[in-house]
């Protein structure tokens, strides 16, 4: 086998493995835990009475999606009604192609040992490429609140494009922060820096904490909901979204909620990495492979734990919060790391 | 043909054709919509050029955040469609032909003035990046540029109080 057909095998091999982790398992496993946790917290049960302990729920909820009828609007634009879910769905999964997910797996094919770094896509410009998706996947919400015909989802779609747009600003800003001190944009060499460095959360917490939260915003999560407030705009942007199309939105928001979650522990806390331990051979390949599962779903837990703790935001200290509050802290914070990196503490 | 011709070819169709659409179609909503496509034509062109980090900017700052602001402004103000030829004056024709000879001139002389375009190193299809362009950039908008860089930043400074006056005094 030649090395690039071995490198096109190896791509596709990796393309194969985190898509169909993260869509095929881990997203109906997360609608499932999320039912669950919300149930543990509200003391009551959950589902479970579909497979053990109620895991097959999702399967369950699949099958009704694509059974139950597609209503589309009289008056909406048919065109731009059906891409809206499109655009929000694709962009979600896609960002998963430049997250380091592991350290590097040797492969032996051949009397040849290849060193297969575990990420899909190693671009130069990192999360740059990261940040032009989710700005993309906005068009999704805006566009499902335009098209739908209806004042509820149009308020729903207004909402959301400020919100995310006011919330980009701090979360790239306090980002700037991690490039400074490993020197790139591409986050296999953030994941290096803090592995032998130590994790950017411990010097940068002001900045992992503005981040954090920007993710909450930017992922429309509670407390941030605001484009789908149930108690005021019906279902907001998806009041007139049904059946499959329905079921991509919903996709879509846990997916954007997975990779906040990898992006957050790649930044801020080591991504595969564990202090003092060297992750070599197959072995040390798949521990870094579960340590960054680990971590990752730490912080999805958290963002369950958050949703059904917190209580909505107005929309006015929604936005005080992003632009009176965030940014100066953000812009603060990028002060103070270019001072470090100047003092050559970091 | 190689494969960098026919992605040349269909993105700048995308952007041409986009833009095109944008001018011609009288819904605001979708003029914007048209827009955000002829965007991306554009960045896969940086693409093209070994430029992924202007490409990148191109998606976050004008896709993701001034078209997003356009569209804002347009389902606030909920409009539907374009007034109907509410204005046809003459001079804005002759200003808008006297307009576009002088972009078409400027783009030609510059295109006639720069060098011969860069080659495709080794035998791939795709000019290769370089490894970390980003610093170099930077280094560059810091030292040579530096006086235009903080021009521009105090140039949009101007635009966003002059913008912000303007509004106020709408309104008391």
């Amino acid at each position: 086998m030649s090395p690039e057909l071995f490198n096109v095998a190896a791509a596709g091999a990796k393309i194969a493995f985190v898509w169909g982790v993260v869509l095929a398992a881990l997203l109906p496993m997360l609608i499932w835990a999320e039912r669950r946790v919300a149930a543990f917290i509200q003391d009551r049960p959950g589902p479970n009475r579909v497979g053990p302990l109620g895991l097959f729920q999702s399967l369950a909820d699949a099958i009704k999606f694509f059974m139950k009828e597609d209503v589309t609007p009289t008056y909406a634009d048919r065109f731009l009604f059906n891409l809206a879910p499109w655009i929000t769905l694709v962009p979600a999964i896609t960002t998963f192609a430049i997250i380091p997910f592991g350290s590097s797996l040797p492969v032996t094919l051949g009397g040849q040992t290849y060193d297969v770094p575990l990420i899909i896509a190693d671009v130069n410009v990192g999360v740059l490429y990261m940040f032009a998706l989710t700005s993309i996947g906005i068009y999704g919400i805006v566009l499902a609140g335009y098209t739908s015909n209806d004042k509820f989802s149009l308020l729903g779609g207004i909402r959301s494009s400020a919100q995310i747009i006011s919330y980009e600003l701090a979360m790239g800003i306090s980002a700037i922060g991690v490039f400074m001190t490993a020197g790139s944009l591409r986050l296999p060499e953030v994941v290096a820096y803090q592995q032998q460095h130590i994790w950017n959360v411990v010097p940068q917490i002001l900045g992992a904490v503005i981040f954090i939260i920007s993710a909450f915003a930017e992922t429309n999560r509670l407390p941030f909901d605001l484009p789908e407030a149930e108690a005021e705009l019906v279902a907001g942007y998806h009041t007139e979204y049904s059946a499959f199309k329905f079921a991509m939105f919903f996709m879509g928001e846990y997916a954007n909620m997975v990779a906040a979650s990898a992006l957050i522990v790649t930044l801020y806390f080591g991504g595969w990495s564990l202090p003092g331990i060297a992750f070599t051979g197959v072995a040390g390949a798949l521990l870094s492979i579960a340590v960054f599962a680990a971590k990752t779903g730490l912080f999805i837990f958290i963002f369950l734990w958050v949703r059904w703790t917190l209580p909505r935001f107005r929309y006015d200290q929604l936005m005080d919060l992003g632009w009176k509050v965030f940014l100066p802290l953000s812009v603060l914070n990028l002060l103070y790391v270019a001072i470090l990196v100047a003092a050559g503490k970091a | 043909m190689n494969t960098e011709t026919i992605v040349f070819a269909l993105a700048s169709a995308l952007a041409i054709v986009f833009s095109l659409v944008m001018l011609f179609q009288r819904k605001p909503v979708k003029s914007v919509l048209s827009l955000v496509v002829t965007f991306f034509g554009l960045a896969i062109l940086s693409v093209l050029l070994a430029a992924p980090f202007i490409a990148a900017l191109q998606v976050i700052v004008y896709a993701g955040a001034i078209l997003v602001l356009f569209l804002f402004v347009i389902m606030l103000l909920n409009l539907e469609q374009e007034a109907a030829d509410k204005e046809t004056r003459k001079i804005h024709f002759y200003l808008g032909i006297l307009a576009v000879l002088g972009l078409g001139g400027l783009v030609t002389g510059l295109t006639l003035r720069a060098g011969n375009p860069p080659v495709p190193v080794g035998n791939g299809p795709f000019l290769i990046p370089a490894k970390d362009e980003i610093p170099l950039l930077g280094k560059v908008l810091f030292t040579d540029y530096l006086l235009a860089f903080e021009a521009l930043s105090v140039l949009l400074l101007l635009a966003a109080v002059g913008a912000l006056i303007l509004s106020k005094r709408r309104f008391e």
